[in-house]
């Protein structure tokens, strides 16, 4: 078991000293105090997930107040292993919307790429601006020891939480100034301006102008990261639009404004594939804006993420990013793999079935925590009842090892105490390939818990990257 | 500014004034219920509902009309497309979505309004709390309207006064109209103690009563109450008030010089004529039939800025 802050029982990490006396000077009803006070910050900007609850509507994702804290050498490495991931996963989407050198080098089985829904067909020989699919490329990591670190999966479509992340720290500014003073922790405020710079670094073709307009796509209110999509496009100082504020004329896309059609060049979409264009993907779909695929091929805008970008972070994909990394970068991948069985693989298969008690099991297309199997957690039954999910359908799972998830200082009850962590950092390709200093931080609040989705008792805290 | 920006921004000052409205509204009736009810004369919860225009919806859910279940649905009830609970939830779901296009305060403004609407909702509320919950929204909605005035004096902002006007125009100008029409159908009370009455409680409840006595000396006579209201362009819920912003805002814009045109060409006439227009000749003419024309033109120049700017 890793802890973040404690290096022995008695003993505090240096670079959590000041953190330490920080803590033990804070009385617990200052303790409620902030954290009646960030909640009530979260409230009012409205960071909040649309829930069914009748009586709460809205829930706020539990803050804890105490940092997460990296130091400049073991961010480093991070930073190359995240942009070494980052850079594999465009570079193989790259090649399998053309020449597929991955798939002739045997590296990649071709069934596993081709029979996949998010393998968008229509991409084929098609290369975006500067052959970037993914310009932002969230990559969630585990820390299992001193200098170990795991993904768990990446994110190459639309991953969200960045929000969460500068808003986290806006809130630790405000209430504990003091602590920016003791610590040097790089500010990660820059991050929607650097982001702003590489959609426009991602200007379509028959885009002519040196500030090329760009919007923000979202499904609208009801999606869960909707405050997000307006924070960033606030931040941005870009318009956000649904899909119907948008239309094809001829080569190009519009918005409606009042004053009348205006040209777009670069649109940032938080939608699905499935709702881009309903005259390529969804035929049925009432959403999206018919045409913008065939204004989108010939140049006239682009949308970021590309379509069909997120086979590269499908679940069966993931085991060969290292082998990826090796053949695209000629370099060794400074991030591990978590071991992976695909359940399609009848060894594989029969293995897992063997050791359910042990694995952690997943549905391929799963998320948010929920349809996974949690062997050492789970009692006889469930275990018994994943056997037959399984079996019948053994190509829907894969499974890993249950990692133990490094245990961070966590306020529970006014108590320190260690929780699990993971961390998502949010790597930007576009004219360059960077790495904001800082990260998702999520917690598993409920004590010997694994999980850390928002959905299922997660909460968040602010990630520091100390100066060198 | 997106269409839809415009549209949501015109929607949020509209709904933020509706829910004012309704809020006097129900102060109106509960003044009015707190006098003795003349033989026949009891219908003030009625009259509310009518110039809520609510009175449908409240009949297919209730069959009497009584005071808490006024309040409850004029105020709370989900079902009433316009209640101020609705009002504040959609005047903040808009918000939510154009929160860029106005400062951080008037976001806050809404959303702190919203997060207080959802706990008094769930809180069990007594008849006597009513003149509390009407001043809590009053509040509210001028924190709103505060918050608007570090805002840029782009089409924004006035798109957000166009929809002010527009929705106190129609608003004002039902009130008058229940007030003449539904409040008092026998002609013998017109004139007057009761109906005197009833028009500085009308008063009161738009907070003109002391505007009003600064205004105008002498008896508080029904001939000057309905100039105050509708022709006195001092009068900030005037008729004639609302109709001269609605200009303003709408002449300010500077997108789309032509669709701009296009509406002040419509709106021209009565403008002129509503400065010029003496209120006795009003009343000669019939002040129903005057405030239902008023109440179609302000109606059609709604669907001519929805047209012309948000499709």
């Amino acid at each position: 078991m890793f802890n973040e802050m404690y290096q022995s029982e008695s003993l505090i990490r240096n670079h959590y000293n000041n953190i330490n006396e920080w803590l033990e000077k804070m009385t617990a009803k200052v303790i409620n105090e902030k954290n009646a006070e960030a909640e009530t910050h979260f409230r009012n900007i409205g960071i909040t997930f649309s829930t069914n609850s009748e009586t709460a509507r809205e829930r706020i994702i539990p803050f804890d107040l105490i940092p997460r804290i990296f130091t400049f050498s073991e961010w480093s490495k991070l930073e190359k292993g995240v942009i070494q991931r980052a850079k594999a996963l465009n570079a193989f989407l790259a090649d399998i919307y053309n020449q597929g050198e991955i798939i002739k080098a045997n590296i990649i089985p071709k069934e596993l790429i081709f029979k996949k829904k998010s393998y968008e067909v229509s991409m084929f020989g098609f290369t975006p601006p500067r052959s970037i699919y993914s310009p932002i490329v969230g990559i969630d990591l585990v820390r299992t020891n001193y200098n170990e670190y795991f993904v768990l999966e990446d994110n190459c479509r639309t991953p969200s939480g960045v929000s969460y992340m500068l808003e986290n720290r806006e809130i630790m500014m405000r209430m504990f100034p003091d602590l920016f003073h003791t610590n040097r922790v790089t500010p990660i405020d820059d991050y929607p301006t650097r982001l702003l710079q590489t959609l426009m670094s991602l200007a379509p073709i028959k885009c002519n102008t040196s500030e090329p307009v760009c919007v923000l796509l979202t499904p609208g209110p009801l999606n869960s990261a909707y405050y997000e999509h307006s924070f960033l496009s606030d931040q941005m100082g870009i318009e956000m639009v649904e899909s119907t504020d948008l239309f094809v004329e001829g080569e190009f896309l519009y918005m409606k404004t009042v004053d009348g059609p205006k040209k777009v060049d670069v649109v940032y979409r938080r939608i699905d594939d499935d709702f881009l264009d309903p005259l390529c993907f969804s035929p049925n779909s009432v959403i999206g804006i018919p045409g913008i695929m065939d204004v989108y091929r010939t140049g006239g805008v682009n949308i970021c993420s590309a379509p069909g970008a997120g086979i590269a972070d499908d679940k069966a994909i993931y085991i060969y990013v290292p082998e990826m990394i090796k053949f695209y970068l000629g370099e060794q991948p400074i991030l591990e793999n978590v071991q992976t069985w695909s359940c399609d693989k009848d060894d594989d298969l029969n293995y897992v079935l063997d050791n359910l008690s042990d694995l952690v099991v997943k549905e391929v297309d799963g998320s948010g925590g929920y349809g996974m199997l949690i062997g050492p957690k789970s009692s006889k039954s469930s275990i018994e009842e994943f056997r037959r999910k399984l079996s019948a359908n053994p190509r829907g799972y894969i499974a890993q090892p249950l990692l133990d998830l490094s245990f961070s200082p966590t306020l529970i009850k006014n108590q320190v105490e260690g929780r699990r962590v993971d961390l998502r950092p949010f790597c930007l390709m576009g004219e360059n390939a960077q790495l904001s200093s800082g990260g998702l931080t999520r917690v598993a609040m409920n004590e010997g818990s694994f999980v850390v989705n928002s959905s299922q008792g997660g909460g968040v805290k602010d990630t520091w990257v100390l100066a060198e | 500014m997106l269409s839809r920006t415009a549209e949501y921004l015109y929607w949020i000052s509209r709904y933020m004034e509706r829910a004012e409205t309704n809020a006097r509204l129900l102060d109106v009736g509960y003044r009015m219920s707190l006098f003795p009810n003349p033989n026949g004369y009891n219908n003030e919860w009625e009259s509310v509902l009518a110039a809520a225009g609510a009175i449908q919806g409240y009949k297919n859910k209730y069959n009497i009309i009584e005071q808490k279940k006024v309040e409850d649905y004029l105020f709370f009830d989900e079902d009433n497309p316009s209640s101020v609970f609705n009002c504040i939830l959609n005047a903040r779901s808009n918000a939510l979505v154009v929160r860029t296009s106005f400062t951080p305060e008037s976001w806050l403004a809404i959303n702190k309004t919203y997060q207080e609407i959802l706990k008094l909702k769930n809180n069990n509320f007594n008849a006597s709390d009513l003149p509390n919950l009407t001043e809590w929204t009053i509040e509210q909605v001028n924190l709103f309207r505060g918050s608007l005035s570090s805002l840029l004096r782009n089409d924004g902002y006035n798109f957000l006064y166009l929809g002010l006007f527009v929705e106190r125009a129609d608003n004002s100008a039902r009130l008058l109209d229940v007030k003449y029409f539904v409040l008092l159908p026998k002609p013998q009370y017109i004139g007057g103690n009761i109906d005197n009455m009833q028009w500085s409680i009308l008063l009161r409840s738009l907070s003109s009563f002391r505007a009003f006595r600064w205004a105008y000396d002498g008896d508080v006579t029904s001939t000057k109450i309905a100039d105050f209201l509708v022709l006195n362009s001092d009068c900030p819920r005037s008729l004639s008030f609302c109709i001269q912003n609605i200009v303003k805002h709408l002449t300010n814009l500077t997108c789309s010089p032509e669709k701009v045109n296009k509406i002040y060409n419509t709106l021209k006439d009565l403008n002129i004529k509503i400065q010029e227009e003496k209120i006795e000749s009003i009343v000669d003419f019939g002040l129903h039939e005057f405030v239902t024309q008023f109440i179609n033109k302000i109606s059609s120049v709604d669907s001519d800025i929805q047209k012309e700017f948000f499709n």
